[in-house]
C-alpha cells in the first residue's frame, strides 16, 4: 500500500503549493480542485513509476533539467521526461522508495520554478565538462548504430540471445511488454456525470424554486425524479461501459525468440530488451527492434506510418541525422506485421517505450469514440433541446399572459422542458448497441467495436477469402500426375487406372513424394501411440499426410536429408526452394510451387528412372494436365529437384510431376451465399488460386446469381488505372491469383465505388484490409492472432453462417433504435403540443409539473427501452441494405412524427375539452387530460413497433414491451387509486364515463395512426 | 464499271491491339476444340492499358484456363513493356456456360446426307467469297502486298534484324489499276512502333525509315512482278516516331479488322467477325466455303474475277440464295456458274464442317489452327500448308463442264 500512502502524502505536499492560477476547461461544470503539482500515475511495476508534473507539458527546458538532475542521483537507472505529455517516467532500483523519489521531484521542480536561469546554467556547465556517460538511453538513434555495438551493449548475441537470468533482470528493470490500458469510467463517475447535464440543472432550478415558494414536497419529488433517472441511466450506461471495455480484451500474440541458444515461442508480454526476435512471414512484431539480419524482409507498417505498401527492410546501419520513422529501414516496430522474407532483430524498446507506446501516451486516455449514429442522435437531441426551450419560453409567456402565477408557470414550463427533452437519446443508442453485442455473443459472434454493428446493418458487399473461409482449409491430396500418368489418391491408397500402386515400385512417384516432404515447413511429431501430429499450413500438411499414408517414414527422411537453407515463396517467385545435404559433397535442391513457374526452371524430366530432356510437346502436355486438374477445382503444385555437386550449382532442375489437392467447400456455404444474395448483399471471392479453380468454385457457389461469372486475374493491380479498378471491382465476383497485399486495394476500390465492405481474413497479411473494411471479420479458431486483434467481428466457432445472423441483428438493432427514437420524439412532441395548445387557447393547464415529471418517468423510459429490444422483423433479410448516407430520421420520418404527435395531442385535447365541458377548468379535467395523454402514448408504443400497419405483418412477440406497457399502465392506475400519489399528482378520482372517454381517446389515435400508415409509400423498415 | 482506278488495302501485324484480340479469341477456340471437338463457343476480347477483358459464352466438356491462354499469346506476340506485358496485365473474364443443346455431339464425319440436310444454321448471315488472278494466291494485289509487308515487319523484329521495334505495326499499299489489272504501285505506308528513343538502342526517325526501307520494303518486292517505281510515294511513320504503341496507346477489340481478315475491301465482305467463333457458326465457315467456291472458279479459268455470295437464314440448312458475279470477266454466264456451284459444292453447315474437317484441325496442327488464321488473313494463305478452303481440288469438275 505504499503507493496509496505516497499519493496521500503527495496530495498534502501539493496542497501546500500555491496553485498557479490555471484552471482546466471542462465541458461539464466542474468543481474540481486545481491540479496538483506532482501526481502519481503508475506504480504497479516494481522499480518503475510514472508521474504527471504540472507545468511539464510544453515546457522547453524543464524536462531536460529533470532528466539531468534525476539521472545523476544514485539508484535511479533511467529518467525520461516528456514535454508533450507532461509525464515523467523513472526506473529505479530497490534502494530508493517511492516517497523519496516523489520528494526529489518536488524539490527539483521548485528549484526550477524559483530560479530557472540558474538551473539552466548549471545544466549547461555540467554538460560541457561531462566526462561520464549519461544514463539516458539514446532511444532515438538505434538505427544509426552498428549491430555489433548494439549487441554488446545489450549483452546479447545473435546465436544465443539472452540468458534466462538476464531475461529476469530485464523484466524487473523495464517491466512487461505491455501498453497501458485505459481504465473504464468508474461507476461513481458515471453516476455523478448524470447530474451534470442541462436538464438536471433545470430541474434543480425548479426544485430550488419550489423550496423557495414553500413547496417542499414538490422539491423532494423533483429531486427524487432526477435521482431515479440518474439511477436508471447509471444502470444502463455502466452495463454498456463494461461491455464496451470487455471488447478490448486483446488477444496477446506470441513471438519467436532466441533465448539461451534455443528458438522458443513465448508470449509477447514477456519480451524484454535484448531479446533476439525471429521474424518470419506472418509474424507480428512484438517490440521495437533493430535488425541484425534481413533477407528480403518486407514489413507492413501501416499501423504506425499509415503506409499500406509493405516496406523492404535491411540490416545495414543508416547514416544521417534526421531520419524519419518511416525511413528507418533497419528497425522494426511493435504493432507492424512481417509480410515476406525472414530476419533476426534485437529488441531495443518494449512496452510504453516503443513507438506505439509513445504514440498512445501522446494521445492520452483512450476514450470510446462515438459511433456515427450516436453523433446523429446527439445532434438531433441538441436540436430538440433548443426547440423545447423555445417552446417552454413561449408557454411560460402565454401562461403569464393568462394570469397564472409566475412561480407556477416557471415550474410548469421547466418541467415541460424536462419532460419534452428526450435526454435519453444517445443513451438509447449506446445501450441498444451494447445489448446487441450481448445478444450476438450468444450466437458466438464477438463484436469488438461498436460501430461495427451499425456498419453490419448497411453492409453491401462481402469479400470472402476462399481458403479457410469458404473452404474448410482441410486440404488433402487427391491426384498426382507423374510421367503423364494420373494417379488417384483415396484413403491412403495410390491407384493408377484403378489398380493399386506401390509408391516404392515407381521411381518418379517416390521422388515426387520425397520432394513434397523435404520442401516443406510443417512440423511432424511422433506421438507415443504411433500417431503423427502435423503442424503447419494446410497445403503442406496435406502433402505430409499423403506421405504418411503411403507408409513413408517422414521423420527418418527429414533426418537423412537435413535442411540447409530455405527460400520462401514471395510475390515475385511463386515457389519454395530448399537445399538439403545428401552427403559431404552433394546437396539436393527441392522446389515446389506454381506449376508454370516450376516448369520454367526445368530442363529435363524423369521417365522410367532416366533423365530425358523436356521437349516443347512435353511442356504442353504438362500444362494441359495442370489445366485439367485446375478445372476440377484442385490446387495444383508442381515439384522438381536438382543436385548441387561440390558447390557447382546446376541452373536447371528435373521435373517430377504435379500434385493436386482438394479443399472441400464448407458445408452450408452455398446456402449461405443464397441468403446473402437475398439480403441484397453482393458476394465476392478472393483467392490466390488460378482462374480455372476459382471459376469452378465460383460456379459451385453460384456467386454470380445466375449471371455470367466475372473473374479478375491479376497480381499487379497497381498498374490498373484507379477509375478502371473502381469500375471493375464493382462488377467482378471473383478475384484470382491475388496476393494478400492486394486485398487492401480491392477493399479501397470497392469503397471508392461507394460500397460498404465487409472482408474476411485469417492471415497476418489480411490485417490492413481487415482494418480498412467497414466490417473486418476474422475466424476464431483457425486464423492468426493478428487478424483477430484487428478485426471488428470475430466468429468464434468459425461458422460463416453466423455472419448472416450478425447482419440480421445489425439491421434489427438499427431499426430498433429508429423505432425507439421515433417513439420518444413523438410522445415528447405531443406533450409540447398539448401544453402549447392549451395555453394558447387559454384552457388552463392540462398538465402540472408533477404530472409532467410522472409522464417522463412512465412513458419515456420503459417503453422506449423495450422498443429498442424488439426482435428482428421477419423480412429484415429479404430487403436490400440501407444506404449509409441515410440519416437515422429523414424528413419523411419527421413529418410522420409530427402528424402522429398531432393526432395524440388532438385526442388528448378532445378529452380535456370534454373534461372542461363537464367539470370546467379544474383538476378533474386535468386528470382526464393526464390519463388520456399517458394511455394514448403507451398505446402509441404499439404503433411504433413497425412502420407497416400491424395488421399486415406478423411481428414476433416482444415480451419486454408487454411487460413495460403492462407495468406502466398498472402504475398509472395505481396513482389513481392510492390517495398519497393522487394528492401528489393532483389527480382526482374518475368515474366510468371519464374512463370510457379516456379509453376512446387512447384507442382512436392508435387506429388512426395505423390506418394512415398504409397510405405511405413503402419504405425500408 | 470502273476500268482505271487506284485501290488501297491495309494490313496490321499481330501486335496491333485489334489483331491481338483476334488472336487471343482464336487461341481460345483452338484450345477448346483440342480438348473437346464438339465445343460451341463465342469469345470476344478487348484490350486496353494494363487490362484484358475476355467474355466467353461456351458449351463444352472442357474447362480451360482463359487467362493463361491470353497471357501465353501476349507473351508470344512479344509484349514485355512495363505498360503492358503478359505477366503484369490484369485479365477480367466474364464466362457464361450455355445450356446443353441437342446437336452438340453430332460428328459430321459420320452423318449421312439426309442427316446433314437436317442440321440447320443457327445464325443469319450473308457471306462473300472472292478470288481473282492478280496474284498466284488468287487474292487481290493490294491486300496481298500489305500482308507481305506486315509479315516481314514482324519477321525483322523477331529475327532481331531491327531489334528496336515493338510488336505494333500497320501497313498500307495503294495499287493503280489500268483496265482492271494492276499496273503500278501508287503508294506504300508503314507505321512501325519502336522502343523509346535512345541514341544506341532505338534510333531516330530518319534511321528508322532507312532501315525499314532496306529490310522490309525492298526484300518483299524483290520477288514481286510489280515493284515500286520512282514516283511511288513511300511513307514510313509520317506522323513522327511511334513509341511503344500497343494496347497502352490504342485499345483493341475482336472483330474490328474484318477487311484485313478477308479481301482488303476489294470485294464485299460480311460484317460479322470471323475470329472467336467455333465451326458451327455459319457466319464464319460460310465465308470459307464461299472462298473455296470462288477460288476454284477462277482457278478453273471460268472467270478472271469471281465473287460468290451466300445468304443463310435461321432454320434452313441450305443457303437461301447463291449469287455469282464475275464483273464481266466470266467465260460462261454467271447463272451457269451458279448452277455449277450448286451442283458440286456443299454449302450446308454440316457439310462444310465435314469437308473441311473443321472440328479436328486444331488437334492436328501444331501451334493451333485458328490462331494462325487470326493474323494476316483467313483466306489466301499460302504459308500455312493445308488450309482446306484454299485447295483447288474441284477444278477438274468445273473444267469438265466447259
Amino acid at each position: 500500500m505504499e503507493g496509496l500512502q505516497v499519493a496521500q502524502w503527495l496530495t498534502e505536499m501539493n496542497n501546500r503549493q500555491l496553485p498557479s492560477g490555471e484552471s482546466r476547461k471542462s465541458h461539464r461544470l466542474s468543481l474540481k480542485q486545481p491540479k496538483p503539482l506532482v501526481q502519481m500515475l503508475h506504480n504497479r511495476v516494481q522499480g518503475r513509476v510514472r508521474y504527471k508534473i504540472r507545468g511539464l507539458k510544453r515546457s522547453e527546458n524543464l524536462p531536460q533539467y529533470l532528466e539531468f538532475r534525476l539521472s545523476s542521483q544514485p539508484g535511479i537507472n533511467y529518467v525520461r521526461a516528456s514535454s508533450w505529455t507532461g509525464n515523467i517516467l523513472i526506473l529505479f532500483t530497490k534502494e530508493l522508495s517511492l516517497k523519496a523519489i516523489a520528494s526529489l521531484i518536488l524539490t527539483i521542480v521548485n528549484e526550477y520554478r524559483q530560479q530557472p536561469k540558474q538551473a539552466l546554467e548549471l545544466m549547461q556547465n555540467w554538460s560541457k565538462t561531462a566526462s561520464k556517460p549519461s544514463n539516458l538511453m539514446p532511444l532515438e538513434s538505434w538505427h544509426l548504430q552498428e549491430t555489433a555495438a548494439i549487441l554488446t551493449e545489450l549483452e546479447t548475441s545473435r546465436e544465443s540471445g539472452l540468458s534466462l537470468e538476464r531475461v529476469q533482470d530485464n523484466l524487473q528493470k523495464y517491466g512487461a511488454n505491455v501498453l497501458a490500458e485505459s481504465k473504464p469510467r468508474s461507476g461513481l463517475s458515471i453516476f455523478i456525470d448524470y447530474f451534470k447535464s442541462v436538464p438536471v440543472a433545470l430541474l434543480t432550478l425548479a426544485a430550488g424554486l419550489s423550496l423557495v415558494t414553500g413547496g417542499i414536497i414538490d422539491a423532494v419529488v423533483i429531486m427524487g425524479v432526477v435521482t431515479i433517472n440518474a439511477i436508471l441511466g447509471y444502470a444502463t450506461e455502466s452495463q454498456s461501459e463494461r461491455i464496451i471495455h470487455s471488447l478490448k480484451s486483446l488477444v496477446n500474440p506470441s513471438a519467436w525468440t532466441i533465448r539461451a541458444s534455443q528458438v522458443t515461442k513465448i508470449n509477447s508480454q514477456e519480451i524484454v530488451i535484448g531479446d533476439i526476435l525471429v521474424l518470419k512471414p506472418g509474424s507480428y512484431v512484438a517490440a521495437d527492434a533493430r535488425l541484425i539480419e534481413a533477407e528480403r524482409l518486407s514489413v507492413d507498417e501501416s499501423a504506425l506510418t499509415g503506409e499500406s505498401v509493405p516496406v523492404l527492410k535491411t540490416a545495414q546501419t543508416l547514416t544521417g541525422q534526421d531520419v524519419p520513422l518511416a525511413e528507418r529501414a533497419n528497425m522494426v516496430y511493435r504493432g507492424t506485421l512481417v509480410t515476406g522474407g525472414q530476419g533476426l532483430a534485437v529488441v531495443v524498446a518494449t512496452g510504453q517505450l516503443t513507438e506505439m507506446g509513445r504514440i498512445q501516451t501522446l494521445v492520452g486516455e483512450t476514450t470510446v469514440p462515438q459511433t456515427p449514429m450516436e453523433r446523429q442522435l446527439d445532434r438531433a437531441g441538441s436540436q430538440l433541446v433548443l426547440l423545447s426551450s423555445g417552446v417552454c419560453g413561449l408557454v411560460f409567456a402565454l401562461g403569464l399572459m393568462r394570469g397564472y402565477g409566475v412561480v407556477q408557470m416557471l415550474k410548469t414550463s421547466i418541467s415541460l422542458a424536462v419532460a419534452a427533452v428526450p435526454e435519453g437519446l444517445p443513451t438509447v443508442a449506446t445501450t441498444t448497441l451494447a445489448l446487441g453485442i450481448g445478444k450476438m455473443r450468444r450466437h458466438n459472434v464477438l463484436i469488438r467495436r461498436l460501430d461495427a454493428i451499425e456498419a453490419l446493418g448497411s453492409v453491401q458487399t462481402i469479400c470472402l477469402d476462399k481458403t479457410g473461409t469458404l473452404t474448410a482449409n482441410q486440404m488433402s491430396v487427391v491426384e498426382l500426375c507423374t510421367d503423364y500418368q494420373r494417379i488417384e489418391v483415396t484413403d491412403g491408397q495410390f491407384l493408377r487406372e484403378g489398380e493399386p500402386l506401390n509408391p516404392y515400385g515407381c521411381d518418379e512417384l517416390l521422388k515426387l513424394i520425397h520432394v513434397s516432404i523435404l520442401c516443406n515447413e510443417s512440423k511432424v511429431n511422433n506421438h507415443h501411440d504411433g500417431r503423427y501430429v502435423v503442424n503447419g499450413s494446410a497445403t503442406e500438411n496435406a502433402l505430409i499426410q499423403m506421405a504418411i499414408a503411403a507408409g513413408i517414414d517422414v521423420l527418418e527422411l527429414k533426418r537423412k536429408y537435413p535442411r540447409l537453407e530455405i527460400d520462401h515463396r514471395s510475390e515475385e517467385r511463386n515457389f519454395m526452394r530448399t537445399v538439403h545435404i545428401v552427403h559431404e559433397s552433394q546437396k539436393l535442391v527441392a522446389v515446389k510451387g506454381n506449376p508454370t513457374e516450376v516448369l520454367e526452371l526445368c530442363c529435363c524430366q524423369l521417365k522410367c528412372g532416366r533423365q530425358i530432356p523436356l521437349t516443347e510437346a512435353d511442356r504442353q502436355a504438362i500444362e494441359m494436365e495442370n489445366e485439367r486438374m485446375a478445372g476440377k477445382a484442385l490446387r495444383v503444385l508442381g515439384a522438381a529437384y536438382g543436385h548441387i555437386d561440390d558447390g557447382e550449382c546446376s541452373e536447371s532442375l528435373i521435373w517430377l510431376g504435379l500434385v493436386g489437392m482438394a479443399d472441400p467447400v464448407r458445408h452450408g456455404v452455398k446456402d449461405l451465399m443464397g441468403s446473402f444474395h437475398q439480403a441484397g448483399i453482393k458476394t465476392v471471392m478472393i483467392t490466390g488460386d488460378q482462374s480455372p479453380t476459382a471459376y469452378a468454385i465460383g460456379k459451385e457457389l453460384n456467386l454470380s446469381q445466375g449471371k455470367p461469372l466475372e473473374i479478375l486475374d491479376s497480381n499487379h493491380l497497381a498498374h490498373l488505372d484507379p477509375e478502371v479498378m473502381k469500375g471493375l471491382c464493382d462488377r467482378v465476383q471473383v478475384f484470382a491469383r491475388i496476393s494478400p497485399v492486394h486485398k487492401l486495394q480491392i477493399v479501397q476500390a470497392l469503397q471508392q465505388a461507394g460500397k460498404i465492405v465487409a472482408m474476411t481474413g485469417d492471415g497476418i497479411n489480411d490485417a490492413p484490409a481487415l482494418k480498412a473494411a467497414e466490417v473486418g471479420i476474422a475466424m476464431g479458431h483457425t486464423g492468426t492472432d493478428a487478424a483477430r486483434e484487428v478485426a471488428d467481428v470475430v466468429l468464434e466457432d468459425d461458422r460463416l453462417e453466423t455472419m448472416i445472423i450478425a447482419v440480421s441483428q445489425g439491421r434489427t438493432i438499427y431499426n430498433n433504435i429508429r423505432k425507439s427514437v421515433h417513439f420518444l420524439l413523438s410522445t415528447n412532441l405531443s406533450e409540447i403540443m398539448v401544453m402549447l395548445l392549451a395555453n394558447g387557447v387559454g384552457l388552463g393547464q392540462p398538465l402540472n409539473a408533477m404530472q409532467l415529471l410522472w409522464l417522463n418517468m412512465v412513458t419515456d423510459i420503459f417503453p422506449g427501452l423495450a422498443l429498442a429490444l424488439e426482435p428482428p422483423e421477419p423480412e429484415v433479410l429479404q430487403v436490400p441494405p440501407r444506404s449509409p448516407e441515410d440519416p437515422i430520421l429523414n424528413s419523411q420520418d419527421f413529418q410522420r412524427i409530427i402528424s402522429e404527435s398531432s393526432v395524440l395531442s388532438v385526442s388528448s385535447m378532445a378529452a380535456y375539452g370534454y373534461g372542461i365541458a363537464r367539470y370546467g377548468i379544474s383538476p378533474h379535467a386535468s386528470s382526464i387530460a393526464f390519463m388520456s395523454l399517458v394511455t394514448s402514448q403507451l398505446l402509441h408504443a404499439l404503433s411504433c413497433r413497425s412502420t407497416k400497419p400491424l395488421s399486415t405483418i406478423h411481428l414476433p412477440a416482444n415480451h419486454y414491451l408487454t411487460v413495460a406497457l403492462g407495468g406502466s399502465l398498472t402504475l398509472q392506475l395505481i396513482c389513481l387509486v392510492i390517495p398519497g400519489l393522487r394528492n401528489l399528482l393532483q389527480v382526482t378520482p374518475l368515474n366510468l364515463l371519464d374512463g370510457v372517454v379516456i379509453g376512446n381517446s387512447a384507442l382512436l389515435p392508435l387506429l388512426f395512426n395505423e390506418a394512415t400508415k398504409s397510405n405511405r409509400l413503402g419504405e425500408e423498415p | 464499271m470502273k476500268r482505271d482506278f487506284m485501290f488501297t488495302s491495309e494490313s496490321v501485324t499481330e501486335g496491333h491491339p485489334d489483331k491481338l484480340c483476334d488472336r487471343i479469341s482464336d487461341a481460345i477456340v483452338d484450345h477448346f476444340l483440342r480438348h473437346d471437338p464438339f465445343t460451341r463457343v463465342v469469345t470476344e476480347c478487348a484490350v486496353a492499358t494494363a487490362i484484358v477483358f475476355i467474355a466467353a459464352r461456351f458449351e463444352s466438356d472442357a474447362l480451360i484456363d482463359f487467362t493463361k491462354i491470353a497471357r501465353q499469346v501476349i507473351k508470344q506476340v512479344g509484349y514485355e513493356q512495363p505498360s503492358f506485358s503478359a505477366k503484369t496485365c490484369s485479365i477480367v473474364t466474364s464466362l457464361k456456360e450455355l445450356p446443353q443443346g441437342e446437336y452438340r455431339h453430332f460428328d459430321e464425319q459420320k452423318l449421312s446426307d439426309t442427316e446433314i440436310e437436317k442440321i440447320a444454321v443457327k445464325n443469319q448471315a450473308t457471306v462473300f467469297g472472292f478470288a481473282c488472278n492478280q496474284t498466284p494466291a488468287f487474292m487481290p494485289l493490294p491486300i496481298w502486298l500489305a500482308h507481305q509487308l506486315a509479315r516481314r515487319l514482324t519477321e525483322v523484329r523477331v529475327q532481331n534484324i531491327l531489334p528496336y521495334l515493338t510488336p505494333d505495326g500497320k501497313t498500307q499499299v495503294g495499287v493503280e489499276y489500268c483496265d482492271r489489272q494492276p499496273c503500278r504501285i501508287h503508294s506504300i505506308t508503314i507505321i512501325a512502333s519502336q522502343y523509346p528513343l535512345d541514341p544506341v538502342a532505338s534510333p531516330d526517325l530518319k534511321q528508322l525509315q532507312e532501315d525499314i526501307r532496306a529490310t522490309v520494303i525492298d526484300p518483299v518486292f524483290e520477288t514481286e512482278i510489280i515493284k515500286p517505281d520512282l514516283d511511288t510515294r513511300i511513307f514510313i511513320n509520317p506522323d513522327g516516331p511511334f513509341i511503344i504503341g500497343g494496347p497502352a496507346a490504342h485499345s483493341g477489340v475482336t472483330g474490328r479488322k474484318n477487311a484485313i481478315d478477308t479481301y482488303g475491301e476489294y470485294s464485299r465482305h460480311s460484317g460479322a467477325a470471323l475470329s472467336g467463333k467455333d465451326p458451327t457458326r455459319i457466319d464464319r465457315v460460310g465465308a470459307y466455303a464461299a472462298r473455296y467456291a470462288a477460288k476454284n472458279v477462277v482457278a478453273a479459268d471460268l472467270a478472271e474475277e469471281c465473287e460468290v455470295q451466300l445468304s443463310y437464314s435461321i432454320g434452313l440448312a441450305r443457303p437461301v440464295s447463291i449469287q455469282v458475279e464475275t464483273f464481266g470477266t466470266g467465260k460462261i454466264a454467271d447463272e451457269e456458274i451458279k448452277v455449277l456451284l450448286e451442283k458440286h459444292f456443299d454449302f450446308r453447315l454440316a457439310g462444310i464442317i465435314k469437308q473441311f474437317n473443321l472440328r479436328f484441325l486444331p488437334a492436328l496442327i501444331k501451334g493451333g489452327f485458328y490462331k494462325q488464321l487470326a493474323t494476316y488473313g483467313h483466306v489466301g494463305r499460302t504459308d500455312l500448308g493445308l488450309v482446306p478452303w484454299e485447295e483447288t481440288d474441284k477444278i477438274t469438275l468445273l473444267k469438265a463442264i466447259k
